[in-house]
């Protein structure tokens, strides 16, 4: 999913020189993802849009030193997800990455010889757009990605975020690649779980 | 042989092709003998594109001129483009 090399090179020259057309196509992409990320590490939004808007001068300062080594976006998010953190830490507050031991929504779906006690039927009419409960299925999405435990919701965002790759996420994150994916898949069955709820 | 619970464990693993050969053929033996968990697998996949979507969207809407604005301001002189 990574630009072209050539392409973020030439992005950050027009950074550099103060480009606000380049600036504002970057920040329509990636503002979102990372206000969400950050209200899950530092607790509210109101912060974490701070937090943000601090790591996007950040961003604008130091783009001369971005030398390509990761791709622009995982340069970036590292720089925002280093300010949450401090800001976190500034409040007392943290979030464990740790995944060992938590339960999951699958816990009690299976009998002793590890079988379906019910079996999941196909989610044959499950389209973004379709109703259910008088809401959007994109809706119940966002619902439940927003009701997730902190680090999950910073796992499924940020890995759903175009132009960053898992290495780059678990970089950002601080935490290992194992411990990242069962994050995402404990993430992905609270979200699944929601939506079976609604079927 | 995978029971339905190690499956679903791997699901996710599977749908974004992190599994070496041999486990995805595991799986895939369980797969083709079991309806509950490709009907599982499917969900998973679903989800994955559903979260995918709803996050794009959000981006779209994310737009905060004010911010955006305030942002630039900041900025050294040299550095303001036209
Ligand atoms: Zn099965």
């Amino acid at each position: 999913m990574r630009d072209g090399i050539g392409d973020e090179t030439r992005l950050r020259t027009l950074l550099a020189a103060g480009d606000r057309a380049a600036f504002e196509r970057l920040y329509r992409q990636h503002n979102g993802a990372m206000i969400r990320v950050c209200t899950a590490i530092v607790g509210n939004r109101a912060a974490a849009e701070e937090v943000v808007q601090d790591g996007w001068i950040a961003i604008l300062q130091n783009i001369g030193g971005f030398e390509g080594r990761a791709s622009l976006a995982g340069w970036m998010f590292a720089i925002v997800l280093n300010k949450a953190k401090s800001r976190a830490r500034r409040d007392g507050r943290s979030v464990s990455f740790d995944a060992g031991g938590e339960e999951n929504s699958l816990a009690a779906a299976f009998d002793g010889r590890g079988r379906w006690k019910d079996m999941p039927e196909l989610w044959d009419e499950v389209t973004p757009e379709r109703i259910l409960a008088g809401r959007r299925v994109l809706d119940h999405v966002t619902a439940a990605i927003e009701a997730l435990p902190p680090a999950q919701r910073a796992v499924i965002v940020l890995r759903g975020q175009q132009g960053l790759d898992a290495a780059e996420v678990c970089a950002a994150l601080g935490i290992s690649e194992g411990n990242m994916r069962v994050l995402l898949h404990r993430a992905r069955l609270a979200v699944r779980a929601a939506l079976d709820d609604l079927l | 042989m995978l029971n339905c619970k190690d499956v679903a464990a791997r699901a996710s693993a599977l749908i974004d092709g992190e599994l070496s050969g041999w486990q995805a053929m595991q799986m895939r033996l369980h797969l083709a003998m079991c309806r509950g968990c490709s009907a599982f697998v499917g969900q998973i996949r679903q989800t994955r594109d559903l979260t995918e979507a709803a996050l794009r969207e959000g981006t779209a809407h994310a737009g905060d001129d004010a911010r955006l604005a305030a942002i630039l301001a900041r900025l050294p002189d040299q550095r303001r483009g036209g």
